[in-house]
């Protein structure tokens, strides 16, 4: 019983990191807080779910229509950057904000228009429709492809910033803005990659969540304040503080809804509201970016 | 001289104006006037002290309940009920205000967000106080205010009476401390001024008139739902303030008309409403930064009249 319950908040933690990781690169390399960061994570879904509706034969439907789902949605999201984001990167917060928090209301109303107003569900491959034993206890067998993703991804998101040459140069843009410009790095290149690969990882999260429960809209409305709060935890712009922020979040939520289920959600907005008056650059944020 | 001449023009008209539309109209017409105060209120920190709350529907929320309850459950007057009101969302706002004004900037938009969603929750969860997801139904203001022109002019006067409040508030030094602080905090320090002390006090009038403004939706639209406190709705004021113009004190007002009517002209025809609106803002921030106002402001008012000083909200003027 707890240990299922661990599992099923690892994995909502797992969902939690692939939305809020993106959003947290976006803000620390661009700083630019994207509101719209969940509802084109919601696009990730009905597009996943459009692309496995059209393979209905293919044996690797699914498989293959997450990864074309979070593809084109890295391709929107690069033309959002490049038509919208870019215009404002030197206004005030308040009107990048803006921006951000209408594209939501767009994205949502088109959403509305392409895919309708009725729930949509995958049925899930053979592979992982049924439940596996783990330790006697009954596990979803698809909450493991999902926890499995969410930590392939955060080794790769480490290995990339860490290990690469272009990782490197993001990470340099994160201090100094004019420095890497100085080097002759087109900035405005590094940024439309970086929105990009946010959202491309948005995107990812969105197609592996289609499959979950039923795809509906406005789902997006509770995630992206959940991911903000994350974000706020671990700390902006920091990768091990929104991996672990995730988990923490995912985890007192799973357990929190079986002692006090009215009070859960209410929790985590307890616990972002006292990392920021205690520490408002989160757990493993630095001080200097504040 | 030249505003006091478009004040009594607009006050004018305002007074005019039920006898000359239909009731639809009317009711438009208090909303805007509602909606306008609590952008008003909002527009006390935004404009005047430089932060962006992401959570002042939270005390618009909480005088709205807390007039709801009172109509529904005691036989108080409905004025005390509105004093009751400013005061339950002036000490809900000291409560979190105390803790968000230790922040600016990002974080402080967030942390307004989440004590706003935590306020949102709480009446959510709370059947047995709040009614939970149901709202609260049949709130029905006294006799006298049955009549909807009668209620239009009973919310003129008293949003009137408010904006007039806050007016004298903004242009007393205390108004001019805030703006010192919003253009330099660490220079305001400097002169011996607690900037916290200051932050909270106006973080607590803000929330009072937001108060307010929430007390008087709930006779005016009979029913009350806890959608009125989440962050979709601490959305508006932000989206009036920046459409009407942050640096005038009427901007936010401007914004409530234009963003009411627009939303009464709008879902007439088409249900994409939040497509129409995002499309709207994003035009504004682009291409309009500073609102109507800062645009009547840069192509009406002659340059060697008034010096403009860039904004600090990339909008251009001084307030006018």
């Amino acid at each position: 019983m707890i240990f299922a319950q661990f599992m099923s908040g690892l994995s909502r933690g797992m969902m939690l990191f692939l939305i809020a990781s993106g959003l947290s690169l976006i803000f620390g390399v661009m700083n630019i807080l994207n509101f719209a960061h969940a509802a084109l994570w919601l696009v990730g879904a009905y597009l996943c779910y459009t692309f496995w509706y059209l393979m209905p034969n293919a044996a690797l439907g699914l498989w293959l229509s997450i990864f074309l789902a979070a593809l084109s949605l890295a391709a929107v999201g690069w033309i959002i950057e490049a038509v919208l984001i870019r215009r404002v990167y030197d206004r005030e917060l308040s009107e990048q904000l803006l921006l951000t928090y209408a594209l939501v209301l767009i994205i949502d109303d088109l959403i509305k228009i392409v895919w309708g107003v009725e729930d949509k569900l995958i049925a899930r491959p053979p592979l992982v429709a049924g439940p596996v034993f783990i330790f006697g206890a009954p596990l979803d067998s698809y909450f493991i492809f999902v926890i499995c993703v969410g930590f392939g991804v955060a080794i790769g998101l480490w290995w990339f910033l860490k290990k690469t040459r272009y990782g490197h140069i993001v990470r340099a843009a994160v201090f100094s803005r004019e420095m890497v410009s100085a080097l002759g790095i087109p900035i405005p290149r590094i940024y439309t990659g970086v929105f990009a690969l946010g959202i491309f990882i948005a995107g990812l999260a969105g197609a592996i969540q289609a499959p979950v429960g039923s795809i509906t809209l406005g789902m997006d409305m509770a995630v992206i304040i959940q991911a903000f709060c994350v974000v706020v935890i671990g700390g902006f712009g920091s990768l091990l503080g929104t991996f672990v922020a995730s988990l923490v979040v995912g985890e007192v939520y799973a357990f929190s809804i079986l002692i006090w289920p009215e009070g859960a959600l209410a929790l985590i907005f307890i616990v972002t509201a006292l990392v920021l008056i205690v520490r408002p650059w989160g757990l493993f944020g630095t001080p200097a970016r504040t | 001289m030249k505003r006091s001449f478009w004040l009594v023009l607009v006050f004018i008209v305002a007074l005019a104006l039920p006898s000359v539309i239909g009731e639809f109209w009317v009711h438009v017409a208090i909303e805007i006037l509602i909606l306008g105060l609590f952008a008003v209120s909002f527009n006390m920190l935004f404009g005047y002290m430089g932060q962006l709350s992401f959570g002042h529907a939270a005390y618009f929320g909480v005088g709205a309940y807390a007039t709801g309850l009172l109509l529904l459950k005691t036989p108080l007057p409905l004025p005390v009920c509105f004093f009751i009101s400013m005061a339950a969302a002036g000490l809900a706002a000291l409560v979190f205000g105390y803790f968000c004004v230790r922040l600016t900037g990002i974080y402080f938009a967030i942390l307004t967000m989440a004590f706003g969603q935590l306020i949102y929750y709480i009446i959510f969860q709370w059947y047995a106080f709040t009614g939970g997801d149901n709202g609260l139904q049949g709130i029905v203001p006294p006799g006298w205010l049955l009549n909807v022109r009668h209620y239009y002019y009973f919310t003129l006067f008293i949003v009137i009476g408010a904006l007039v409040v806050m007016w004298l508030i903004s242009a007393s030094p205390f108004g001019h401390t805030m703006r010192a602080i919003r253009d330099n905090a660490e220079r305001t320090r400097f002169i011996g001024i607690n900037v916290r002390r200051y932050m909270l006090i106006n973080f607590v009038i803000a929330g009072m008139f937001a108060g307010l403004a929430g007390g008087l939706l709930g006779p005016f639209n009979r029913s009350i739902a806890p959608d009125l406190c989440n962050w979709q709705q601490s959305g508006i004021p932000v989206f009036m303030t920046v459409i009407g113009g942050p640096l005038a004190f009427f901007g936010p007002m401007v914004g409530a008309v234009i963003y009411t009517l627009l939303f009464a002209l709008i879902t007439g025809f088409t249900e994409y409403w939040p497509l129409t609106i995002g499309l709207v803002i994003i035009l504004v921030v682009l291409y309009l930064p500073g609102g109507v106002l800062g645009l009547v402001q840069k192509k009406w008012i002659p340059l060697h009249s008034k010096k403009l000083t860039p904004g600090p909200n990339g909008g251009a003027g001084e307030e006018i």
